[in-house]
């Protein structure tokens, strides 16, 4: 079983799950009346897309500079800057700092690139409690599930199935309301964050001019991680970097609008080091880990560099009509829907070139993003990308030969496909179904006898 | 002066829905124009380009445009292979975007060069039209079905709900993630039977045909018919 | 120690960049509409945005709806920014205080009172630092008051960020932040609650 055909097998059974269907449709209904509320902030909304895909396109054009000046004004300030080539590298240096600092508990604010290099397990590992605060990942983290939704992860489940989960893990629950359920978590977590010795962030974005870290978070725990215990890890990806701290000014508006239809998310924070002597609180070290992991490669590919651009808003995923059908946890990878489609084949090999060929190129995800990155084009170079690579089934390259042979001559063209209809109809006759793959899910289409070019010929046209 | 037609028709047009053509070159010839059938066509090569088989698309793809190479204009009833010749034959053979511009869709072609809305059609039935994503997002074909559906004799438009998500066809998506193809195809089905229409149409019979595939095995009432075959009713005029 | 990878890394950025994309051209335009009123658009977006708003007209009637606030609190230590601003306002408040000279918000306090450095018209915002009473001042307590005056109003976060910089906020602070409304989440079926990890309770008072 490759991830190819568990995916193929996931996919069926989560496209046949009605309740889930009804779920994710009620979530995405909701999203998308509020996205339209806050498009309609923006005088022009087009404007604001392809001004964020200006300054995130000059930001990738100067990559190498711009790391090079942020990393020079953290490194002024008392913060410490590591390089990881990839998840091991990161996962190590995280590891051996928290060994090394005898660190008993860490909290987490929510950041996809930890997921990708994998650091919990890795920290467990040393005896770490590791807790994740921002509360739908704390949800999944109880249930011992991946997230389903890079920004909503707990999209799949309903208030009663987190009640029930609340009702078995924490104290103090006994009804289903959000309100509750909610304070439930705060109470819990509350003590975490007082007590952990480590915090663990993502970054948004990384401000080369004034070598400040980004985090937004909506729940405040982005805050808290970063202020309570004495030691902040950030951990992102070398691409998130970008040119002004004044372009925060349409960043953070757009993000929030694609994200979630807000008009910025509640708490935008900008960290440029540990604790200075003058202040009173916050963390007394300051790690960032640039994560590479295949982006750099990802660089080189110049027909799909746009992709680097990506602000992980997560619109791609509520705007895929497939995403919709098979939920986050079918894809089986860090990022899903349109944009994990696109990256994961560049990050982790033509292994999950399948999920470029799960979708039907509609091209929602494309008109929806906010920094303009040509998502399901590059879908399709990935397809070609694949066939180039050369592991597809023998049968299907000749199926394409045989294809091209017979669409290179209209009479062939004709000929078989007569005949094509001809054995169709036979196998039916005798019990076959060689529209098989057709008809499992629809009913089978009619024949028609006559060609067009059959009925231009004989001048019924 | 309308210019003179070179029909366009898909391969899958030809073979399994040739009504469809039938319908298209009626109301042409009902608005004037002298059309005529490139009998030498094939395919426009998307089956294999969306594969990821390039090479081999890229040939079938260049003796497409041959066969079309004296030709002023040509209309075909597909958002998708139309999508296909304009939008990636530039990508696919480094082919100069301009000389694909006399590739025009069948509603495309009516609203913005021959100009025309009102076709004489009669039809006196409710009916919701499906969004198919190649005219809407590559083509920008939204308005201008609307309009003409909106001339029809008798016709009442009622638009579904998300009209303009993925009916779930997508080629041979249909075929490697049916069970999702399905999913999808159920979903818009549910939302065009919302509408209490009796019809879905499209302009594109790919769309139809997987729809009409989705809406048999339900046994639903609803009936799927393309755009062409609704202006092509009405008397001669 | 992280040398060798940082130099490959950067290696393979600095080759791939041999190649350049094609320039995406932007046409600067304006995006939002301009805002006529300031004061207007920041209590319309703190109505929004779960913020309480209050304006008042000098240092008597804010030391006044303090004493309001500050009475429907429950029992316990208020933590306040020490600046002779806060203080000024405070002097009529009967409970305890405790003075961010001598340490940080704790989590027992009810309450942190801090300045804030910006009001921002167009998203309801307060732009703080960790001069405001630290960086757990607005956010370690389940309410949190600001005191802020009229002048300090800017119309938009881009304009509040060239304003940080003119004043030299980043290398000033560690931290910097701006918070809008109280905190919240839509993690639970997308329906908005309010009041997660930081505070529940946002009151600005702006003073004229």
């Amino acid at each position: 079983m490759n991830a190819a055909s568990e995916f193929l097998r996931r996919s069926i059974d989560k496209s046949a799950d009605l309740t889930h269907r009804s779920i994710i449709r009620k979530n995405i209904d909701h999203y998308d009346a509020a996205v339209l509320r806050g498009r309609a902030r923006f005088a022009d909304w087009e404007a604001a897309r392809e001004r964020c895909a200006a300054i995130k396109h000059e930001a990738i054009e100067n990559l190498d500079q711009l790391l090079i000046e942020f990393e020079r004004k953290i490194l002024a300030r008392g913060g410490q800057v590591f390089w990881a080539e990839n998840s091991e590298e990161a996962r190590d240096y995280i590891a051996n700092l928290a060994s090394d600092r005898g660190v008993k508990r860490v909290v987490k604010s929510k950041s996809m690139v930890t997921e990708e290099i994998h650091l919990t397990p890795a920290l467990e590992k040393l005896g770490c409690e590791v807790i994740e605060t921002d509360l739908g990942e704390y949800i999944v983290q109880l249930r011992n599930e991946p997230p389903y939704h890079i920004v909503t992860p707990a999209m799949h489940l309903t208030r009663v199935q987190i009640a029930e989960l609340f009702r078995e893990k924490l104290e103090g629950v006994t009804s289903d309301e959000p309100t509750e359920l909610v304070a439930a978590a705060r109470r819990k977590l509350r003590a975490a964050f007082f007590s952990a010795e480590m915090g663990i962030s993502g970054a948004n974005f990384l401000v080369a001019d004034a070598g400040l870290v980004a985090i937004s978070t909506n729940e405040g725990n982005g805050r808290l991680c970063t202020t309570l215990p004495k030691i902040h890890v950030v951990v992102t990806g070398i691409e998130k970097v970008i040119p002004r701290m004044r372009d925060l000014g349409i960043l953070w508006p757009t993000l929030a609008a694609a994200g979630t239809g807000q008009s910025v998310t509640t708490y935008n924070t900008l960290i440029s080091g540990p604790r200075t002597a003058e202040e009173i609180d916050g963390p007394e070290e300051f790690h960032i880990v640039l994560v590479d992991n295949g982006r750099s490669e990802l660089l080189a590919d110049l027909e799909q560099r746009d992709a680097l651009r990506c602000i992980r808003c997560g619109a791609c995923l509520n705007a895929c009509p497939v995403y919709r059908n098979i939920g986050g946890h079918t894809y089986a990878t860090t990022y899903q829907g349109p944009i994990g489609s696109v990256l994961t084949p560049h990050f982790r090999g033509h292994e999950f070139d399948h999920l470029s060929y799960a979708s039907s190129l509609c091209g929602n995800c494309t008109s929806v993003c906010p920094v303009k990155i040509d998502l399901h084009h590059h879908l399709l170079q990935n397809r070609r990308n694949s066939v180039q690579a050369g592991d597809h089934p023998r049968l299907e390259r000749i199926g394409f030969h045989l294809w091209r042979w017979m669409m290179m001559s209209s009479s062939r063209f004709s000929r078989l496909a007569r005949l094509g209809k001809i054995a169709s109809r036979l196998g039916k006759a005798v019990g076959l179904d060689p529209l098989k793959p057709w008809t499992a899910y629809r009913a089978s289409p009619d024949l028609p006898k006559q060609s067009f070019r059959d009925l231009w010929r004989n001048g019924r046209v | 002066m309308l210019p003179r037609i070179a029909l366009f028709i898909p391969c899958f047009v030809d073979q399994l829905c040739p009504q469809v053509g039938v319908d298209m070159a009626r109301v042409l010839r009902r608005i004037g124009c002298d059309i005529h059938f490139p009998e030498d066509q094939t395919c426009c090569g998307q089956p294999a380009f969306n594969s990821g088989y390039w090479s081999e698309a890229r040939d079938v793809a260049q003796r497409f445009l041959r066969v079309f190479d004296n030709t002023e204009c040509v209309v075909g009833p597909s958002g998708s292979c139309v999508t296909m010749v304009r939008k990636f034959y530039p990508e696919l053979l480094g082919a100069d975007a301009a000389a694909l511009s006399k590739f025009y869709e069948f509603s495309e072609f009516l609203t913005t060069v021959a100009k025309i809305d009102e076709l004489g059609a009669v039809f006196p039935h409710k009916v919701t039209l499906h969004d198919s994503c190649h005219a809407l997002r590559e083509l920008g074909i939204s308005a201008g079905p609307r309009n003409l559906l909106q001339k029809v004799q008798g016709l009442e438009l009622i638009e579904m709900n998300h009209a303009d998500e993925c009916c779930g066809f997508g080629g041979t998506f249909a075929i490697k993630f049916g069970m999702i193809s399905a999913a999808m195809g159920e979903t818009k089905s549910q939302n065009a039977l919302a509408t209490g229409a009796e019809f879905v149409t499209s302009i594109d019979p790919s769309c139809l045909m997987h729809l009409d595939g989705v809406l048999r095995k339900q046994q639903s009432p609803l009936k799927t018919i393309h755009l062409a075959s609704i202006l092509a009713t009405g008397e001669q005029q | 120690m992280s040398n060798s990878s940082r130099e490959r890394i950067l290696g393979r950025i600095t080759a791939a960049l041999q190649q350049k994309s094609p320039p995406l051209p932007y046409v600067p335009r304006a995006i939002f509409a301009p805002i006529p009123d300031l004061k207007q658009r920041f209590e319309l977006e703190c109505q929004n945005n779960y913020t309480e708003c209050i304006f008042t007209w000098g240092v008597e009637e804010t030391q006044a709806r303090l004493l309001e606030i500050l009475a429907s609190l429950e029992n316990g230590a208020v933590f306040a920014e020490d600046m002779p601003f806060i203080r000024d306002r405070l002097r009529l408040a009967p409970r305890d205080l405790t003075w961010s000279s001598t340490g940080p918000a704790t989590e027992s306090s009810r309450a942190t009172i801090t300045r804030a450095k910006a009001l921002i018209a167009a998203t309801g915002s307060v732009f703080v630092t960790s001069s405001c009473g630290g960086r757990g001042g607005s956010i370690v307590a389940p309410v949190h008051i600001v005191l802020a005056h009229e002048s300090q109003l800017v119309p938009d976060i881009e304009a509040a960020l060239v304003h940080a910089e003119r004043e030299g906020l980043p290398q000033k602070n560690s931290f910097i932040g701006i918070i809008t409304g109280c905190s919240r989440t839509a993690d639970i079926e997308k329906l908005l609650v309010i009041g997660a990890h930081g505070p529940r309770r946002l009151v600005v008072i702006v003073e004229s």
